[in-house]
């Protein structure tokens, strides 16, 4: 078991570091610079000449763009990574590490809080679908949530700023705090104000993943309703009640649990569009300026970020197999 | 490709009719069957022969698929004695399975029904007071009063409530007053069936090694059974019957009650799956090809194992098998199925020493005996005809080799050959005459 994951893990470097080559170098193939992006408008109205730039480029180690550059660029970053610093960021003049650190909190709120009303709602729902195949419950459900699958997200979060926040007031339209709030103000009723803040991104996050959770439980279980051991199940004279929830629902979950392990570390990513339009700063959105303005340090940092966390959650989900399917054992 | 001359395309017209037509039987039926209560009187019937445990007649279970209705099971008839077994043989999708999961209730809805027919079952329930409670057996001392247990004031009213002892049987479970009565299978409601089934009727399955849940123990599910039907059982009650019913399939049970099914081989597995089906000592076994997906050495084990069981328990059995040799060791009456029609009946001598319908004699002379040498094995030719579009005459007709124009008719009806031999064919309708006259 402790051999099988430390194998994991040595594994796991090897993916990592072949992440990172291809992400450095299509971060330096963007045709634009930070410094470029920075002084566009001094370089228009004539500032700044060529030479300042030139300097300014060198700063910042993004001058030479030739293949050894790269390779030479690439080099010190990653001995920076091994020894634990992943650079400073251009755009938050602060070490990438702090940026990271500081701003998942607030993502990984917002998904996880999402990720729970999701399963909370799609698989009952699932599970209703299929236990009415082809029947009234499962088409309204199954058009309904695939309605909400179709949605591109920007598109669903105007769409509820218009209706919940504009037309209604009932929600603000975007940011994290009211900004006018008295600073007198406790810490609950500022937890209150968040919260209140969040209402239409988790709702936003939970519409669009509802549709896919709700298929895969409803294929799951339609495929264990028709085993044979539900059918022994049946013989043995338990009601429709115990057959559906007790023994097709125990084999339903085995994927579904190891893919929510998978996805759990992936939280910490942060949802970038819908932080993006929300103005919620959490580290999706962080990312998203910082890609604009083609802060190299911090879009290596955080990708790297992401692939560290999707190669945990695929080790975290095959290890998961083993807790709930008794017929998976690791070994090796 | 003969075969596929038969093969008709249906335009897209006639699948939505099809469609059409089927929602609406299906419908007509589920609406039947989801009814809320349904009156005891629509199920609740009389055996026409009380030696009878099972009385099957005139069974019709369709299947209503996009391409039209299969009807599995065509009209069949047959009845099962207390204490007999019964051996149902035919070849693949000859209706034989179709026929044990009807009894069972456990026809795959909503395309499969069962249409018509009726399934009586003598069985034996609890019988309710007017309020439709259990009637308790209390439990008597020596001089035949009740044993009070705990004596409760009522906060409310200040009456004194005394609850008697009430009697359980030796492995905890609450003993209830029963009464007999006979079911038709078809018309009894979910509940009703939900506790018949484990419980009055029990079934093995075809595939061990697919029929028990990959993630529940063995004992998990085999206690589930006796807890399920037996109110009153504790953990423990439960577990000594399952331990005393794996020791009687020949399993050590401290081996396996806490093992997971895929630890087990086919044949444990397969032990386990009787275990279950014995655990509440059913009056009737099913055995859906009990032994097909075994091997040889552990068929003859499970065989053995059935009727030690089946004197035991003194329950009545059903053997659905395509296995003659099986048949001719096991069952007491044999019927014999053909494209979901009963095609003759009889005792298991008649049947061997004395088929008579082509299709008999043609799997008789199908299966290999040993001390004879022969180049080749017979083997009936051509194949079961499509389901969908049966023809009026005889199903076997095409096959037959001793077919007449007669055969051409309409199906032949049957012809009673002696009082316990039955044969639907028109090669002994002449003959039977002949012998009267």
């Amino acid at each position: 078991m402790v051999k099988y994951i430390a194998k994991r893990l040595l594994l796991c470097l090897l993916v990592l570091f072949g992440v990172s080559v291809i992400i450095y170098c299509l971060v330096l193939l963007m045709p634009t610079d930070f410094v470029d992006q920075k002084f566009a408008s001094q370089i228009a109205q004539g500032a700044m000449d060529k030479q300042a730039i030139q300097e300014m480029k060198e700063k910042y180690a993004l001058a030479d763009k030739s293949f050894a550059g790269i390779f030479n660029g690439y080099f010190n970053w990653l001995g920076g990574v091994c020894t634990g610093d992943l650079g400073r960021s251009f755009k938050y003049d602060a070490p990438v590490t702090t940026v990271i650190v500081e701003n998942m909190g607030i993502s990984f709120g917002i998904s996880f809080v999402a990720l729970v009303l999701q399963f909370a709602i799609a698989i009952p729902l699932g599970i209703k679908a299929a236990c009415n195949q082809y029947g009234k419950t499962d088409y309204i459900v199954t058009i309904l949530t695939m309605m909400g699958i179709s949605l591109p997200t920007f598109f669903l979060a105007a769409l509820l700023v218009q209706v919940f926040a504009i037309n209604l007031g009932w929600f603000p339209v975007n940011g994290l705090v009211t900004a006018n709030l008295p600073t007198d103000t406790s810490a609950f009723m500022r937890f209150l104000d968040e919260l209140w803040h969040l209402v239409l991104p988790m709702t936003t996050l939970v519409i669009l993943s509802i549709g896919g959770l709700m298929r895969h439980t409803r294929t799951n279980m339609l495929e264990v309703l028709n085993a044979d051991y539900i059918r022994t199940a049946r013989a043995k004279g338990l009601s429709e009640r115990t057959v559906v929830y007790k023994h097709a629902f125990k084999n339903t979950m085995i994927p579904i649990v190891t893919m929510t392990a998978g996805i759990i570390p992936s939280l910490f990513g942060g949802a970038m569009i819908t932080e993006t339009v929300f103005g919620i700063p959490g580290i999706g959105k962080m990312a998203y300026d910082a890609l604009k303005i083609g802060d190299v340090p911090f879009v290596m940092g955080y990708n790297m970020f992401l692939a560290i966390l999707t190669v945990l959650g695929t080790l975290l989900s095959d290890l998961m197999y083993m807790v709930v399917d008794p017929r998976v054992k690791l070994t090796k | 490709m003969a075969e596929n001359k038969h093969v008709h395309r249906l335009s897209a017209k006639e699948l939505r009719a099809i469609a059409k037509e089927n929602s609406k039987t299906i419908k007509h039926y589920e609406k039947l069957k989801k009814r809320k209560y349904i009156p005891e009187s629509e199920y609740v019937t009389e055996m026409k022969d009380e030696k009878n445990v099972l009385e099957v007649e005139n069974l019709h279970t369709y299947f209503f698929t996009d391409v039209g209705v299969v009807k599995a099971v065509n009209n069949v008839s047959f009845n099962i004695p207390q204490g007999a077994t019964v051996g149902i043989v035919g070849e693949s999708g000859c209706g034989k399975s179709v026929t044990s999961l009807s009894i069972m209730g456990l026809v795959q809805g909503p395309t499969g029904q069962v249409v018509d027919g009726e399934i009586r079952f003598k069985t034996e329930v609890l019988k309710t007071d007017e309020n439709g409670k259990y009637i308790p057996v209390y439990e008597l001392d020596e001089n035949g009063e009740k044993i009070v247990e705990s004596v409760r004031v009522d906060k409310k009213t200040g009456a004194e409530i005394v609850q008697y002892k009430q009697k359980r049987d030796e492995t905890g479970a609450f003993v209830f007053e029963k009464e007999p009565k006979v079911y038709n299978l078809v018309k009894a409601p979910k509940s009703e069936m939900s506790k018949i089934r484990g419980r009055e009727v029990a079934m093995i399955f075809q595939e061990p090694m697919t029929s028990l849940n990959p993630v529940f123990t063995i004992g998990q599910q085999l206690d589930e059974v006796y807890l399920l039907h037996n109110p009153g059982v504790t953990k423990e009650g439960a577990k000594a019957r399952t331990y005393e019913m794996l020791k009687l399939v020949g399993i050590i049970p401290e081996n396996v009650y806490t093992r997971y099914p895929h630890e087990l081989s086919g044949g444990m597995r397969q032990r386990v799956v009787i275990a279950m089906a014995l655990t509440c000592n059913p009056r009737l076994i099913i055995g859906d090809e009990p032994t097909t997906a075994l091997d040889v050495t552990i068929q003859a084990q499970i065989l053995e194992l059935l009727r030690d069981i089946k004197t035991k328990i003194n329950g009545s059995i059903v053997l659905i098998t395509h296995d003659l040799g099986v048949i001719a060791e096991m069952a007491d009456y044999v019927v014999v199925m053909y494209a979901g029609k009963v095609i003759e009946t009889g005792t298991v001598m008649e049947i061997f020493k004395n088929p008579l319908h082509p299709y008999t004699i043609g799997l008789q002379k199908s299966k290999p005996v040993i001390n004879q040498s022969k180049e080749r094995l017979y083997s009936i030719p051509g194949n079961v005809p499509n389901p969908i579009e049966m023809p009026t005459h005889c199903y076997f007709k095409d096959r037959c080799d001793r077919a007449c124009d007669k055969c051409s008719g309409e199906y032949p009806g049957y012809v009673q050959v002696s009082p316990t031999h039955k044969v639907a064919c028109y090669l002994y309708n002449e003959e039977a005459k002949h012998e009267h006259e």
